[in-house]
C-alpha cells in the first residue's frame, strides 16, 4: 500500500522533470522540421479508426503512401473530389513528402482545372471558368501549405512559382518565389535566371528587372542564355537606355 | 560462542487477504535454532507454516515481526545465502535448460566458473545418479529426477547449510532411501540441514532434532529420541524363540512386577517390502 | 568464499541471468512468429513498391521501418510480460533468489535478455531491409541503364547516381537505433508494470494502451502547457496523461527520416539520451516494486 503510494508519487515527480524536457526537446525536434503537422483529430474521422491506430504506431507513412496510391487511382478514374480529398488526407499524415505536396497541387491546378473549364455537364461558361478558379486556388493552397511545412525545399517555392506564372500570371509572385527558391541549398542554377525573367514580365518592376538581369549579363558568357539577351534588349527599350550603356549587339 | 547456523526470533508472519478484511497468521512467534552440523526437522500437518518459515529464512518473503539469521546474518542481507543450498517444495526449473545446463546456470550464479563450475556439475550428476539425463531437457523429466536436480542445484557451491522443503515428496522410495542417504553423508561432512516434511517415519531416521508446527506455532521441540522414549517401557525382538523359551520369559515376569503388554510377529515394513522387490529385478 | 567475499554487484551473475533469459525467450513461440512475419514484410516490401507510383524507396523504406518498428515494440511487450509471472508461477523465482543474487540483479538480467533479443532482431531485420532495398536498387538501375541505353555515359551515370541516392541514406542508421531505443523503453517499462499486475495478460494489455496513448501524450501535454482556457478538470486530465505516460511520438523519427530530413546529430544524441533516462528510470521504478516484494 505504502509503497503503491510511493511509486504513483515518483512515476508524476518523473513527469515533472521530464515534461519540460521533452516539450523543449520536441519544439526543437518540430524546429528541425519533423512533426510539423499534428494528427488532429479531425483526421481521425478521415481516415477512418483502423487507419488511424495505424498512423499513430509507427505506420504514419505507410498509410500515408498508400492514401497516395488512392488518389492516384482516383486521378485516373477523373474522381475529383476524392483525389483533393485523398491528397489532404496524405500530405497530413506525411508532410515532409514533397512529391506529395507537389502531386496534389499539379493534379489540383493543372488536371482538375482544365477538366472543370471543359465540363460537358456545365452549359454556363461563367461557372465552368468559377470552378476552374477554384481548383486554381486549391492548388496554390497546397503548395503554400506545403512550402510551410518544407520551408528548407527549394522545389515546392519553384513548384508554386511555375503555378503563379503559368495560371494566375501573376509574374511578380513568380519572380519572389523562384528568389527565394535560388537561396535554398539544392537549388537548381536557373531559379536565380527565372526570378530575372519573371520580373521582366511583371509591369512596373521594369527598373529591378533589367538591374536584375545586367547583373547575370555581367558575371560572364555562361549566364549570356539566348533568352536573358532577348529579354535584356527588350527592357532596354521599354526603359530607354541610352544607346552606350546598351550591352554590344556583339553578344547577342 | 559458536553461532547457530539458524536462529530464528520471535517470528511472525501475517498474509493480508486481499479484496477481504480477513488474514492468515502463518507463523506465530516462532523461536528456534539450529547449531551448526546438525540435521534439523520441522515437522507439521498442511498448511501449519513450514515452508513460510523456511522461505523467511532464506529471506524470500519478509517477516511481519520478529527476525531471522543464518550464521548471524541478518537474512534480509544478500549475502547470508552465499552458504546455503534451498530446494523449494516441488521445484520447477526452466523447462529448457538440461540437466547440465541447469547446474553450470546455477553455479554461475553462486560465482563458480571455469573447470572448478564443470568439475562440481559432473559431481553433483553423479551424486544424484542424473549422469544418464544429463543431456536431456528438464521438460521431460519426471517429478523425482526434478526434486534430485533441485538437491543437485542446491548443492552446487558446496554450502555449509542446506535447507530442503520436503526433499522426498514425489519421490519414490528408492530415491527417497537415496536422498536420505545423501542426507545423512552430508551430515557426516559437518554440513548443516535444515528440513521440512510431514512424513514422519523418514524424519526420525535422519533428524537429530525435530520441531512441531501447528498454525504456526510450535508445539514440541527437541531431540528425537528424548521426544520418543515411552521411559518405563523396553522393546524385546527375538530370533527363533522356541516355545519353552517364551514359556521361561513368561514365567519369569509373573515373578517380577513388570507385565507384558503385547505379544506378536514383528512385520516387515511395507517400505522395506518395496525395497526388495524393486531392487532386485535392477540389480540381478 | 568468505563471509565478507560477497560483492553487490557481479557481472557474471548479470550475464548468467541475461543469458539464460535470452535462451528463455528464443525458445518461445511467438518470438519466431513475430520475426517471420516481420521479416516476410520487409522482404514483400520489394513487390510492395512495385505498386506504387514514382515513389518506390519511399514505399519500401515505409513497410519495412514501419514493420521493424511495430515488431520491435510488440516483442518487448510480449518477451517482457511474461518473464517475471512465469518465473513466479513456476516457482523457479525461489531457486534463483535463494542464490546470492541480489534482486536488482535479477532484474538486471531480465531487462539484459530481452535487450540482447531486441537488438538481435533489429540487426536481422535491419540486415534483410538493406538487402531489400540494395536488390530493389539494382532492378531500377537495370531498368534505368535500358531507358536510357542512347544517352551520353555521363548522362547515364549521373542518372544512375541520383538512383543510387535516392535509395540509401546513411541518416536511416540514426532512425534505426531510435526504433531500438523505443522498444528498450517500453521493455524496461513492461518489466516495471509486470512487478506490480496480477497476470502477464494484464501487463500486455496495459502496455498496449499505454503503446497508443504514449503516441497522443505530446498532444496532451501540450493542451496541457498551452492552453488556459479549459476546464480544471480537462486540464487535471491531461496533466495526468502528460506525467504518466511516456512521450513515444518522440521515438518516431523514421518517418521524417523516410521523407528525406537529416537529423542534426545533437537532436539525435538527445533523443538517445532521453530513451536512455527512460529506461534506467523505469527499471528503478521496477526495482522499487521489486524488491520488497513478497514472492
Ligand atoms: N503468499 C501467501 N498468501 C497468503 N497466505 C499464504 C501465503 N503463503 C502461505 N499462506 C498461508 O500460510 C499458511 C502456512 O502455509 P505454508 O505453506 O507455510 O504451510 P506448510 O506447512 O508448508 O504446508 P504444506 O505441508 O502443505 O506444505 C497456510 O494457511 C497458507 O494458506
Ligand atoms: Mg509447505
Amino acid at each position: 500500500m505504502i509503497r503503491g503510494a510511493l511509486v504513483a508519487l515518483l512515476l508524476l515527480a518523473f513527469g515533472a522533470v521530464r515534461v519540460p524536457i521533452e516539450s523543449s526537446l520536441a519544439a526543437r525536434h518540430r524546429s528541425a522540421y519533423f512533426h510539423e503537422t499534428r494528427l488532429g483529430l479531425d483526421l481521425r474521422e478521415q481516415i477512418g479508426q483502423l487507419g488511424f491506430l495505424a498512423a499513430l504506431s509507427g505506420f504514419r507513412s505507410l498509410v500515408a503512401d498508400v492514401i497516395f496510391i488512392q488518389a492516384h487511382v482516383a486521378w485516373e478514374r477523373t474522381e475529383w473530389g476524392r483525389v483533393l480529398l485523398l491528397f489532404r488526407e496524405a500530405t497530413t499524415l506525411q508532410p515532409r513528402s514533397i512529391l506529395f505536396w507537389d502531386m496534389a497541387a499539379w493534379h489540383m491546378a493543372w488536371n482538375a482545372s482544365v477538366a472543370a473549364r471543359h465540363d460537358p455537364s456545365q452549359p454556363n461558361e461563367a461557372l465552368r471558368r468559377k470552378a476552374e478558379q477554384e481548383y486554381f486556388a486549391l492548388g496554390r493552397d497546397f503548395l503554400v501549405r506545403g512550402i510551410k511545412n518544407n520551408p528548407d525545399r527549394p522545389q515546392l517555392y519553384e513548384a508554386l512559382a511555375r503555378l503563379e506564372k503559368d495560371k494566375l500570371g501573376d509574374h511578380a509572385a513568380a519572380a519572389r518565389l523562384y528568389a527565394r527558391a535560388a537561396t535554398l541549398p539544392g537549388a537548381p542554377e536557373y531559379a536565380e535566371r527565372f526570378a530575372a525573367y519573371e520580373l521582366s514580365y511583371a509591369p512596373g518592376h521594369e527598373r529591378s528587372a533589367y538591374a536584375a538581369l545586367l547583373q547575370l549579363y555581367r558575371r560572364g558568357p555562361r549566364e549570356r542564355l539566348p533568352t536573358l539577351l532577348k529579354r535584356l534588349e527588350i527592357l532596354e527599350e521599354q526603359l530607354d537606355i541610352p544607346f552606350d550603356q546598351r550591352i554590344p549587339d556583339g553578344a547577342r | 560462542m559458536i553461532k547457530p547456523a539458524v536462529a530464528v526470533r520471535g517470528l511472525t508472519k501475517v498474509f493480508p487477504i486481499p479484496f477481504r478484511r480477513t488474514r492468515v497468521v502463518a507463523v506465530r512467534g516462532l523461536n528456534l535454532e539450529v547449531a551448526p552440523g546438525q540435521v534439523y526437522g520441522l515437522l507439521g500437518p498442511n498448511g501449519s507454516g513450514k515452508s513460510t518459515t523456511l522461505k523467511i529464512i532464506l529471506g524470500l518473503v519478509s517477516p511481519s515481526s520478529g527476525s531471522t539469521e543464518i550464521f548471524g546474518r541478518d537474512s534480509r542481507e544478500v549475502g547470508s545465502r552465499e552458504a546455503v543450498g534451498f530446494l523449494p517444495e516441488n521445484p520447477y526449473f526452466y523447462k529448457y535448460l538440461t540437466g547440465a545446463e541447469t547446474l553450470r546456470f546455477y553455479g554461475k550464479l553462486c560465482g563458480l566458473s571455469g573447470v572448478r563450475l564443470k568439475s562440481r556439475t559432473g559431481e553433483l550428476l553423479e551424486l544424484v545418479g542424473l549422469q544418464n539425463a544429463r543431456d536431456r531437457r528438464l521438460g521431460g523429466y519426471s517429478k523425482g529426477m526434478l526434486q534430485r536436480i533441485g538437491l543437485a542445484q542446491a548443492l552446487i557451491q558446496e554450502p555449509k547449510l542446506v535447507v530442503l522443503d520436503e526433499p522426498t515428496a514425489g519421490v519414490d522410495p528408492a530415491g527417497s532411501r537415496d536422498i536420505r542417504d545423501l542426507i545423512l553423508d552430508l551430515k557426516r561432512r559437518g554440513i548443516t540441514v535444515l528440513l521440512s516434511s510431514h512424513l514422519l517415519a523418514q524424519v526420525q531416521e535422519i533428524c537429530d532434532r525435530v520441531g512441531i508446527l501447528a498454525n504456526g506455532v510450535l508445539v514440541r521441540e527437541g531431540r528425537v529420541e528424548d521426544l520418543l522414549a515411552i521411559e518405563n517401557q523396553t522393546e524385546l525382538i527375538l530370533q527363533n524363540a522356541t516355545p519353552e523359551v517364551l514359556n521361561d520369559i513368561a514365567a519369569l515376569l509373573k515373578k517380577s512386577s513388570a507385565r507384558l503388554i503385547e505379544q506378536r510377529q514383528p512385520q516387515t515394513t511395507l517400505e522395506r517390502l518395496f525395497l526388495e522387490a524393486t531392487k532386485a529385478p535392477a540389480e540381478r | 568464499m568468505s563471509k565478507s567475499g560477497h560483492s553487490r554487484f557481479s557481472l557474471t551473475r548479470i550475464a548468467a541471468l541475461t543469458g539464460n533469459t535470452f535462451t528463455e525467450l528464443v525458445r518461445l513461440k511467438v518470438f519466431y512468429f513475430l520475426l517471420i512475419f516481420a521479416l516476410l514484410l520487409i522482404g514483400s516490401s520489394i513487390f510492395m513498391a512495385q505498386l506504387s507510383f514514382q515513389q518506390e524507396f519511399q514505399v519500401l523504406k515505409d513497410v519495412s521501418l514501419g514493420a521493424m518498428s511495430i515488431f520491435t515494440s510488440l516483442l518487448a511487450i510480449v518477451a517482457t510480460a511474461q518473464l517475471i509471472p512465469h518465473d513466479v508461477e513456476e516457482r523457479t523465482i525461489y531457486t534463483i533468489l535463494a542464490k546470492p543474487v541480489p534482486r536488482y540483479e535479477y532484474l538486471a538480467g531480465k531487462l539484459g535478455g530481452v535487450l540482447l533479443l531486441l537488438a538481435l532482431s533489429v540487426v536481422a531485420m535491419t540486415a534483410l531491409f538493406l538487402i531489400a532495398l540494395f536488390v530493389r536498387q539494382e532492378m531500377l538501375v537495370g531498368v534505368t541503364l535500358r531507358q536510357t541505353s542512347g544517352l551520353r555515359p555521363e548522362q547515364v551515370q549521373e542518372a544512375v547516381r541520383t538512383l543510387k541516392a535516392s535509395a540509401f541514406n546513411v541518416n536511416l542508421f540514426p532512425g534505426i537505433v531510435v526504433i531500438y531505443l523505443k522498444a528498450a523503453l517500453l521493455a524496461s517499462l513492461t518489466l516495471f508494470v509486470s512487478t506490480f499486475a496480477t497476470s502477464n495478460i494484464f501487463t500486455i494489455c496495459v502496455m498496449v494502451f499505454i503503446y497508443f496513448i504514449g503516441h497522443l501524450q505530446a498532444m496532451a501535454r501540450e493542451y496541457w502547457l498551452q492552453q488556459n482556457s479549459a476546464g480544471w478538470i480537462a486540464k487535471t486530465f491531461l496533466a495526468l496523461v502528460a506525467l504518466v505516460f511516456p512521450d513515444l511520438q518522440l521515438f518516431n523519427l523514421v518517418d521524417d527520416i523516410v521523407a528525406g530530413t537529416a537529423i542534426p546529430g545533437p537532436l539525435f544524441a538527445q533523443t538517445a539520451v532521453l530513451g536512455c533516462v527512460y529506461i534506467s528510470v523505469y527499471f528503478f521504478f521496477a526495482w522499487v516494486v521489486f524488491h520488497g516484494k513478497e514472492l
